[in-house]
């Protein structure tokens, strides 16, 4: 037993007892079910269990303790809560239960006993009974585990060796193992080859994705280019690119070597007013360029558009090494060290906060964008974002434009296209930056988290605006730091199409790719396939899906309706007529400078020593001034009509003084021990019904929405059968019981999509009467106001589903932009 | 000439409005800073054209209201300090506000009117609000002192009120002889030290007659006779003997009794025994005790909490970040806001506060004895701490009524020294004991919003009422200086006693539509089953959970709970020691452990409540401190207008639920229609205070972008040489 050394298990640091303790336990689970209530993936074994374990839940589940059972396997360690229900033993296998951590995203183990603690390591020797087990994850939860009285001793003891024994700190080979035990079973690589891709967001992965926002943007005068299909041109860059429908594709060719990494100027979004967003990387000096290759660039440049602005991204922005410091001192602020006991005392914790500078970096990426947003906003021209790579600020500024002007960005589907659009495809180091490997320390920098926080900034300050809740952006967050998705996991999309055996390998770059993951991992036909992050019902439970989109928002429009991209509606907009076609301005420091040499061979000058034009030298009010422009905008969507609450084309812009920016304290704060009080609203949540942490308006809207609908029903019904008294009896029971069950405010019930699994028990919700209601009357004063808050589209849609007199169409109406 | 003022000029600048440069002399000639020539021509113009209508604009007096002096034209300038703008109007000073009224047509009625206040609008401050007038100069500003008053008067005033709002009045085009009255009379009536009886307060009850039904009609307890107190002692299952000695108010000193926890035990307050006390007096006062409370912990609150004075001055450094003359000012904190705050100490002083009470609410919940709470005067940090215990211990106090008669009972009649708090008189003894009480329940508040069934706007008008000289409730240092300071009037007018509004009625201010916004639309009711007090004490968590620290193992119990003959020790020798004694070493194993075994429990909103006290737990109360600053509000967001949506959708389900059971009885109908009617206001983060409409003057686009794009346009290309323009 103890020399089974020959078996093909990959898990290196598995020692022999806990190996021969799968073995042992081999016979318990019949196609991976084990009897215990944990529900396993094919192929995954427990190796230890421990019961009437306590879990301590944090605010937003409704604190206090969850009794269960603690289970170790060799992909991550589970908790059953005790009266949970038995798994459906037909349903989808999901990666990770409610309470579950991949043992891939565990940063370090602590064992408490009555006196002291421990780090746990798998070299650890316990020389006391813990008591309490506190789990440090990377993505800043902390879970902790309290061993009952009841709870054997040995297995407290043996859980505890059997998790530090399987958690490592991530090396290439245990990260491979990692994902070998998860997905690597026949089974699962069966069940992961029948999953399809979501149809219905954009993947951009071929032309006709491409193509399609094209068309959903409205934008004029591009096409898709299929010259770097094969990756020749530029390695990480993706297969399609845009660029305008003046170049042919052999001027393009000619282009790249102009750029570094062949990044050239591509287009990313086309705003209504007319304004194109573009990205590229800087220009590379070290070459010649000919005449002809100057007149190719200004092809690509002028090719719609007549003026362009370049924005140097790289400006007065954190670098990827600022940004990891950053995050490093937030998480050691955040979490403290249980170790050491050092912990930022209370008084002292806004300085350190600020000292940390991450909210810096959140304003000054939040800053850039809104003023690229104001620019697009201004009149037709190109904005080209420019960054010496073209692969980290520049995806971070890009797509928060897109998400603070176009709303639908700001829906679930919106925000993962852009994602793939500006992130995966564009050839963000992914891998580089999340430093899975530990490998590349240097590289290292959690720029996608900043992007997220930003986002969260945003979200934040108009939660009604979005679609996505904060739980998505938070489950978004979890699932970077789990090396298991294929989104995460390469740093372009040759080395990821490389991985899924999509193309042939016939072409070996020149300039030889020494990042990327380890050569030996994509040549294992064993390997396991990587699904992409966007499926979230592998990773998640239908409870927590069903929290990712708010129930009832304003249905956003796939695309707004603006004339041939050629609606600049605005008569305060002076066109600049006399501008001279093809002028280049440079935006720098709030203020514009138009450089004399853009292109370096002009004067033989290094990028970036554009020189400052001294009439415009940047004055003390003009970093104010940009900001109260700013400002201004939303000043601007106040003093709108209320027939138009929001124009489609105003740019959401976000707050950045210091009273506005605020800690997402749901994701850096859940694992801070002692903080426990949030007071963030979507955290408020009855003690009781823990599993609904739904935001009471959002309840408080579904409960709206099922009391339209069932007065629809009753009317039509009585329309119909005037005769027939019985029939509309039933909804009136119906209603009746609903509300004396008094699961009004804090019901869990959700429309009908939701599978049974995700209602809880009803007896164990609240007999919470009805809330005390301030507004004795009845609501007619508020009619009109109530859509603030949601906000009302143009179109009649949106009058309709606010107009409190029922028909059946507005139930149809109000069902399908329920789901949608 | 330059008497002729207003009028005259005013007509010669109409006359001459045609051509904007002679309007602009004229201006000239007529003010006495040319400096304002430049950006006044085009208001000046609207300025003739209103000159009539303008005769007619007198604020809304109150009752026995009396207007001091006015002046006009005044121009009220906005805090942005880009666009010179402002609104002209008149200014006055009455007996009770100094009152600005706008010449411009009132747009407002339909939107805004909300929240309106009905003793003052929002350009009204009330005397007792201003809390510092300076001087403008071109961007300087200084402090105008009682003192200070010279026959000159400054061209601008910029009034720093108490509940934080800032005017900027610029006096420089009204006639000299007003504005130097107006001037004088603001600073007379605002800054001087006065008498008791010139506030407002007793000339509008003389002339207003409130009904006292309109008193009884109140739910809240006022404390003001033996039976509210019988009540409450039995409400609470006291065992406490009540005492009426003191009904003449000739007892100073004495044991309070404050609250009786459900175990039995009761907390106490008392003020500290003054240093030359003989010892039969401390003996009776020993056997007093010690026949009612087997056992009772002391607690010195001036050792461990900052001083009546620190609270001040720290107060005073807080508040400075968030009135703000212009935004460029504003701008520049923002540099270091967190650290800022953190420095002003504001925060801290909360957190001890929140602290103190929880070692308090551990000892009365987990070891069951009697807590005496101690101060000097017994009526300041004790009424804050004693108030704090009570709303975290029993839900009763989270209720609206609850806190109101909690206030009447801690505050109003436990003598808190309003009058000098508040500062009415200009006595130099405020500090802000009350809003820091305020402060305190509002950290629980945004921890446990469910709990409570106010709201935040509710505490943020309750702080704003302190400084409206109006009510009985803020008048008096104590039940014995109202009852002797009600009486005498009465005599003299041969009337009865006077009958001064108390803040509670809040029909004085609010109609009943605002009143909506004081209730908490989250608030989970008890249920019914619930109501019982529980007798049986929960049992404490079974084995023994040791911290994930050694600081927290098994140390000796040591907290600021000394034993009873210590404490009687100490009372004898009344002595000071250091305050800042650190709290944390002390009392941090005790607390921390009670407090994590309350964590453990599941969340009961109508059971114990602890705060969380750590650094990101505590937060800046953004509704009261940044409502007037536009540049942090969030449009059409923030934390008001969720609250704001989940009334409307309550009302609406309630609306919905009515129409479906009345439509399943009767005959189907349209009478929605009228539901529609209504105003439809974008909110703000600062909804119910602050109303979009102030910015409607403001230019739609301040385009200084754009305008940099284009004369950065022509700029440039002058600048450049001509050989390479844009790209090549």
């Amino acid at each position: 037993m103890l020399t089974g050394s020959k078996t093909t298990f990959k898990v290196r640091q598995l020692v022999p007892d806990v190996k021969g303790r799968m073995q042992s336990h081999g016979g318990l689970h019949v196609r991976g079910r084990d009897h215990f209530g944990l529900q396993c993936l094919p192929g995954e074994c427990v190796l230890q269990r421990a019961v009437l374990v306590r879990k301590k839940l944090s605010a937003a589940e409704g604190g206090g303790w969850l009794a269960g059972t603690l289970f170790c396997t060799h992909f991550r360690v589970a908790f059953v809560a005790q009266d949970s229900k038995k798994p459906d033993d037909s349903a989808d296998p999901v990666l990770f239960g409610d309470h579950d951590v991949a043992l891939a995203s565990i940063e370090k183990v602590v064992a408490v006993g009555p006196s002291r603690t421990k780090l746990v390591t798998p070299s650890t020797s316990l020389k006391f009974t813990p008591e309490e087990l506190v789990v440090y994850c990377r993505d800043l939860r902390v879970l902790c585990f309290l061993f009952d009285r009841l709870t054997p001793e040995t297995q407290a003891v043996e859980i505890t060796y059997a998790i530090a024994k399987t958690y490592q700190p991530m090396k290439p080979g245990s990260i491979l193992s990692f994902q070998n035990s998860a997905l690597g079973s026949v089974e699962m690589r069966q069940f992961l080859s029948n999953r399809r891709q979501d149809c219905h967001m954009n993947w951009f992965e071929t032309a006709a994705d491409w193509e399609k926002e094209l068309e959903r943007t409205r934008a004029m005068g591009w096409r898709v280019s299929a010259v770097n299909d094969r990756f020749e041109m530029a390695t990480s860059l993706p297969r399609f690119n845009v660029v305008p429908q003046k170049v042919l594709d052999t001027e393009l060719k000619k282009t790249f070597a102009h750029f570094n990494e062949g990044r050239i100027p591509r287009w990313c979004w086309h705003h209504p007013c007319g304004s194109d967003l573009l990205r590229m990387a800087s220009l590379q000096n070290n070459i010649y360029h000919e005449k002809d290759d100057i007149r190719n660039l200004e092809a690509i440049v002028f090719g719609v558009q007549q003026q362009c602005v370049v924005v140097d991204v790289a400006e007065e922005m954190p670098t990827p090494a600022d940004i990891q410091l950053a995050h490093t001192r937030l998480r050691a602020l955040c979490l403290g060290d249980i170790s050491t006991n050092a912990s930022v005392p209370d008084d002292r914790w806004l300085s350190t906060l600020e000292s940390t500078r991450w909210l810096d970096h959140t304003r000054c990426c939040l800053k850039k964008a809104a003023e690229v947003a104001c620019l697009l906003r201004e009149r037709q021209l190109s904005v080209i974002l420019q960054e010496p790579e073209d692969r980290d600020m520049n995806c971070v500024v890009s797509s928060l434009v897109q998400v603070m002007s176009d709303p639908y960005c700001r829906t679930m589907l919106g925000f993962q296209g852009l994602i793939q659009k500006e992130w995966v495809m564009a050839g963000h180091r992914f891998l580089s930056r999340a430093n899975y490997h530990r490998d590349s320390d240097k590289e290292e920098g959690p720029i996608f988290l900043l992007f997220l926080d930003c986002v969260w900034q945003l979200w934040a300050q108009r939660p009604s605006r979005f679609q996505f809740t904060g739980d998505y952006l938070l489950a978004l967050h979890d699932s970077a730091h789990v090396p298991l998705f294929s989104t995460f996991l390469f740093n372009c999309q040759r080395e990821r199409s490389r991985r899924s055996q999509r193309l042939t390998q016939s072409y070996t770059p020149v300039d030889g790719w020494s990042e990327g993951p380890p050569e030996e991992a994509s040549q294992h036909p064993s390997d396991p396939p990587f699904p992409p992050v966007w499926d979230w019902a592998l990773q998640y439970s239908p409870r927590r899906r069903a929290c990712f989109t708010q129930p009832v928002t304003q249905p956003i429009l796939a695309a707004p309706a603006v004339l041939n991209g050629n609606l600049n509606a605005n008569p305060d907009n002076h066109k600049l007529n006399d501008a001279v076609p093809g002028s280049v301005f440079l935006f720098s420091r709030g203020s514009f400078t138009s450089p004399s040499h853009l292109l370096p061979w002009r004067s033989g000058g290094g990028v970036g020593s554009y020189r400052k034009s001294h009439r415009r030298a940047p004055s003390s009010e003009s970093l104010p001034g940009l900001d109260r422009l700013l400002k201004a905008y939303s000043l601007l969507e106040v003093c709108r009509t209320p027939s138009s609450p929001h124009d489609p084309q105003e740019p959401l812009l976000p707050l950045l003084l210091g009273p506005c920016v605020g800690v997402w304290k749901e994701c850096y704060l859940r694992g801070a021990l002692h903080a426990q009080a949030w007071a963030h609203p979507s955290s408020t949540s009855s003690p009781f019904a823990s599993a609904s942490t739904h935001h009471p308006v959002d309840q408080l809207a579904q409960e709206v929405q099922q009391l339209r609908d069932k007065l629809a029903q009753v009317s039509f019904s009585r329309a119909a059968s005037k005769t027939n008294r019985q029939q509309f009896r039933r909804p009136e029971a119906n209603l009746n019981r609903n509300a004396s069950s008094g699961t009004f405010l804090f019901s869990a019930s959700r429309p009908a999509q939701v599978t049974p699994r995700a209602i809880p028990p009803t007896s164990s919700l609240p007999k919470a009467p009805l809330p005390k209601c301030p507004i004795t009357g009845p609501a007619h004063r508020d009619a009109g106001k109530r859509t603030f808050l949601f906000g009302s589209t143009p179109n009649g849609r949106a009058d309709l589903r606010y107009t409190p007199t029922p028909s059946v169409r507005l139930a149809k109406n109000s069902g399908s932009s329920l789901k949608s | 000439m330059l008497s002729g003022g207003g009028g005259g000029s005013g007509g010669g600048g109409g006359g001459a409005g045609g051509g904007g440069g002679a309007g602009g002399g004229s201006g000239g000639g007529r003010s006495p800073k040319p400096s304002f020539v430049s950006y006044v021509t085009p208001e000046e113009i609207n300025l003739t054209e209103k000159e009539i209508s303008r005769k007619e604009k007198q604020p809304d007096l109150l009752q026995g209201e009396v207007i001091f002096c006015s002046a006009s034209p005044i121009r009220k300038c906005t805090q942005d300090d880009f666009s010179q703008r402002g609104i002209f109007g008149s200014l006055f000073c009455t007996n009770f506000r100094i009152s600005f009224i706008s010449d411009e047509t009132q747009l407002e009625e339909e939107e805004g009117q909300v929240f309106k206040n009905k003793l003052y609008g929002e350009n009204d401050i009330p005397l007792t609000c201003v809390d510092n007038i300076y001087r403008g100069f071109d961007e300087k500003k200084k402090l105008i002192t009682s003192g200070s008053v010279r026959n000159k008067y400054p061209s601008k005033i910029i009034i720093h009120c108490k509940d934080l709002r800032v005017f900027q009045f610029s006096l420089a085009f009204a006639k000299e002889e007003d504005a130097k009255k107006i001037f004088q009379g603001i600073v007379h009536h605002c800054l001087e030290p006065k008498s008791l009886k010139c506030i407002f307060a007793f000339s509008y009850s003389e002339k207003m007659t409130f009904s006292s039904e309109n008193q009884t009609k109140l739910k809240t307890v006022m404390f003001d006779s033996m039976v509210d107190w019988a009540q409450e002692m039995k409400r609470t299952k006291g065992n406490c003997k009540l005492v009426s000695a003191n009904a003449d108010f000739n007892i100073s000193t004495k044991y309070i009794w404050c609250w009786s926890h459900h175990s039995g035990c009761a907390l106490f307050k008392t003020a500290s025994l003054p240093l030359m006390q003989e010892d039969g007096c401390s003996q009776s006062y020993r056997t007093y005790m010690e026949r009612y409370c087997t056992c009772v912990k002391t607690e010195e609150l001036p050792e461990t909490l900052p001083t009546i004075q620190d609270i001040q001055q720290s107060y005073n450094k807080f508040k400075q970040f968030f009135l703000v003359d212009n935004t460029t000012e504003f701008w520049m904190s923002d540099v270091k806001w967190f650290s800022s705050l953190e420095n002003s100490g504001w925060l801290d002083i909360i957190r001890q506060c929140l602290t103190k009470a929880v070692e308090v609410v551990e000892c009365l919940e987990n070891e069951n004895t009697n807590v005496l709470i101690m101060e000097e005067e017994g009526s300041d940090l004790c009424c804050v701490i004693s108030s704090l215990v009570q709303v975290m211990l029993d839900p009763h106090f989270r209720t609206l009524e609850g806190f109101q008669s909690l206030v009447q009972k801690e505050w109003v009649a436990g003598g808190h020294h309003f009058l000098d708090r508040c500062n009415y008189l200009h006595k130099d003894k405020e500090s802000p004991v009350f809003l820091l009480f305020l402060e305190c329940v509002w950290q629980l508040l945004q921890q446990y919003a469910p709990a409570f069934q106010f709201s935040e706007t509710y505490l943020t008008v309750l702080s704003d009422s302190v400084d409206v000289s109006v009510f009985s409730t803020f008048l008096f240092n104590s039940p014995h200086h109202r009852a002797t300071t009600i009486q005498p009037v009465s005599l003299l007018a041969q009337k009865g006693p006077l009958n001064l509004p108390t803040v509670w009625d809040w029909s004085v201010q609010f109609n009943s539509a605002a009143q909506d916004f004081f209730t908490n639309p989250l608030y989970v009711e008890k249920s019914r089953q619930d109501k019982v007090p529980r007798k049986t004490f929960r049992p404490k968590h079974q084995r023994h959970q040791s911290l994930p620290s050694t600081a927290f193992k098994s140390s000796p119990k040591k907290s600021f709970f000394k034993d009873e003959t210590d404490s009687l020790k100490k009372m004898l020798r009344v002595k000071r020691i250091s305050r800042w004694l650190n709290p944390t070493d002390l009392t941090q194993s005790t607390t921390r452990e009670f407090y994590e075994a309350w964590q453990r429990k599941p969340l009961d909103y109508h059971g114990l409540l602890l705060p969380c006290v750590d650094g990101p737990a505590l937060r800046v109360w953004a509704q009261r401190y940044l409502r007037w600053l536009p540049e942090v509000q969030i449009f059409g967001g923030g934390a008001m207008t969720l609250e704001k949506k989940l009334v409307d959708l309550l009302a609406e389900v309630r609306e919905l639920r009515g129409k479906l059971d009345w439509h399943c009885s009767v005959d189907f109908s349209h009478r929605g229609a009228a539901a529609l009617a209504g105003s439809s206001v974008r909110l703000s983060s600062a909804f119910p205070f602050f109303v979009s409409r102030t910015w409607s003057f403001k230019p739609a686009i301040p385009s200084c972008l754009q305008k940099n794009l284009i004369t950065g346009t022509f700029a440039d290309k002058e600048d450049e040489d001509s050989e390479c323009l844009g790209v090549i």
